[in-house]
């Protein structure tokens, strides 16, 4: 399996074990975290993010409450069976909420409904597969 | 929660001038600190003292459970030091260093020892002298966790190197000390570091502890994201004059 970028940036509006979260409900979405997945130990995760212990394992409780990590005493931290579709529908359901947002700014903007029809289509047809989101 | 060390009240003074003004702090075990405070605030003071180099005028320090001045050979087999620069003489290696320091701490582990010195590449048999800052500092990070101690000490130690190498240097850090029941201290002036590290930030001004409080509380009761900023709106540009956002 090769390495997930677990990096965090302090600097960024989201806050660290936030960042984790979203980082991994990214990865299990894509597909780059399989179900059942063995993801590192809080130790492990905290070196490679560069964050406190209890950042790390802050952000494995969320996971955790998520459904979609569960950590095996003495054997480590796994991806769920459900995992890759509890990811999906989350990351559906957040995006579909930004997408509102944004909609519904444009419309008050002054943009046409069928400008945005038509740029909105665009983009589908550019976006061939959905790739991750930044 | 269990301290490993405490400052209750204490003052030092050089000549009439007290650089520490009774200063109040504890390292809670599991939990990393980091002190903030600008150049000549007392930051070096107050690890000289822990460190039992120095005797406080008044008041009580105790590391381990130990006074580190009366027990000063005890309290620094229980201390991983990293100092800003290399406080070891030049003409040794690592491996000499090690090999030095070892039958002193009861619980050094050659285990991690040569673990630590493998993933940060540290050039075994080159003299300190010979050796870059990043090179050195990986080196000295090896010698304060090896000894697997009851609490690390971080002055600077981060300072200056070169960003991969600082990221690295953290990173063994955080992999590989054992906070459970042991506390770390860390002064620093880059809140960069500080946001990274810190589940506890204390601030020295002026001799005392200006704030002390769990980073969650300070920025309101959750955690946040761009703390190197909030931290220096919270804190004051006067008392982290000189601090880095980088």
């Amino acid at each position: 399996m090769a390495e997930l970028d677990w990096t965090v940036d302090p600097h960024a509006d989201a806050a660290p074990s936030k960042q984790l979260v979203l980082r991994a409900l990214d990865a299990l979405a894509s597909g780059e975290l399989a179900a059942g997945a063995q993801l590192p130990s809080v130790r492990q995760l905290a070196a490679r993010a560069l964050v406190n212990h209890n950042t790390a394992a802050r952000a494995y409780r969320d996971l955790e409450q998520l459904g979609v990590v569960r950590g095996q005493n003495g054997l480590g931290v796994f991806a769920t069976e459900d995992a890759p579709r509890l990811a999906r529908e989350l990351r559906r359901r957040s995006t579909l909420d930004a997408f509102r947002g944004a909609a519904k700014d444009a419309l008050r903007a002054g943009h046409p409904l069928n400008g945005l029809v038509t740029e909105l289509s665009n983009l589908a047809s550019k976006t061939a597969s959905p790739r991750k989101t930044a | 929660m269990n301290s490993v060390a405490t400052l209750h009240h204490v003052t030092k003074r050089f000549g009439v001038h007290p650089v520490l003004d009774g200063v109040d702090l504890e390292l809670p075990a599991g939990t990393i600190t980091v002190l903030l405070g600008a150049n000549g605030a007392g930051k070096s003071t107050l690890l000289r003292l822990l460190l039992g180099l120095e005797r406080a005028d008044a008041g009580e320090l105790r590391v381990a459970g130990l006074d580190p001045f009366h027990a000063a050979g005890e309290v620094r087999r229980r201390i991983g030091y990293v100092p800003d620069q290399p406080d070891v003489y030049d003409w040794m290696s690592p491996k000499e260093l090690y090999g030095f320091l070892a039958p002193q701490y009861p619980r050094w582990s050659r285990e991690l020892e040569e673990r630590l010195v493998a993933r940060l590449g540290v050039p075994r048999t080159t003299r300190f002298a010979a050796l870059s800052r990043g090179e050195a500092a990986k080196a000295m990070l090896v010698a304060a966790l090896a000894p697997q101690p009851d609490l690390y000490l971080f002055d600077e130690a981060f300072g200056g190197l070169d960003p991969l190498v600082r990221d690295e240097v953290l990173g063994a850090l955080l992999e590989e000390a054992e906070l459970a029941h042991r506390a770390a201290l860390v002064v620093t002036h880059e809140l960069d570091v500080a946001a990274r590290l810190a589940d506890r930030v204390a601030v020295l001004n002026e001799g005392r502890i200006a704030v002390c409080a769990d980073l969650d509380e300070l920025t309101g009761g959750a955690e946040s994201g761009a703390l190197p900023r909030r931290l220096k709106e919270l804190l004051g540009d006067v008392v982290l004059e000189g601090s880095a956002v980088a």
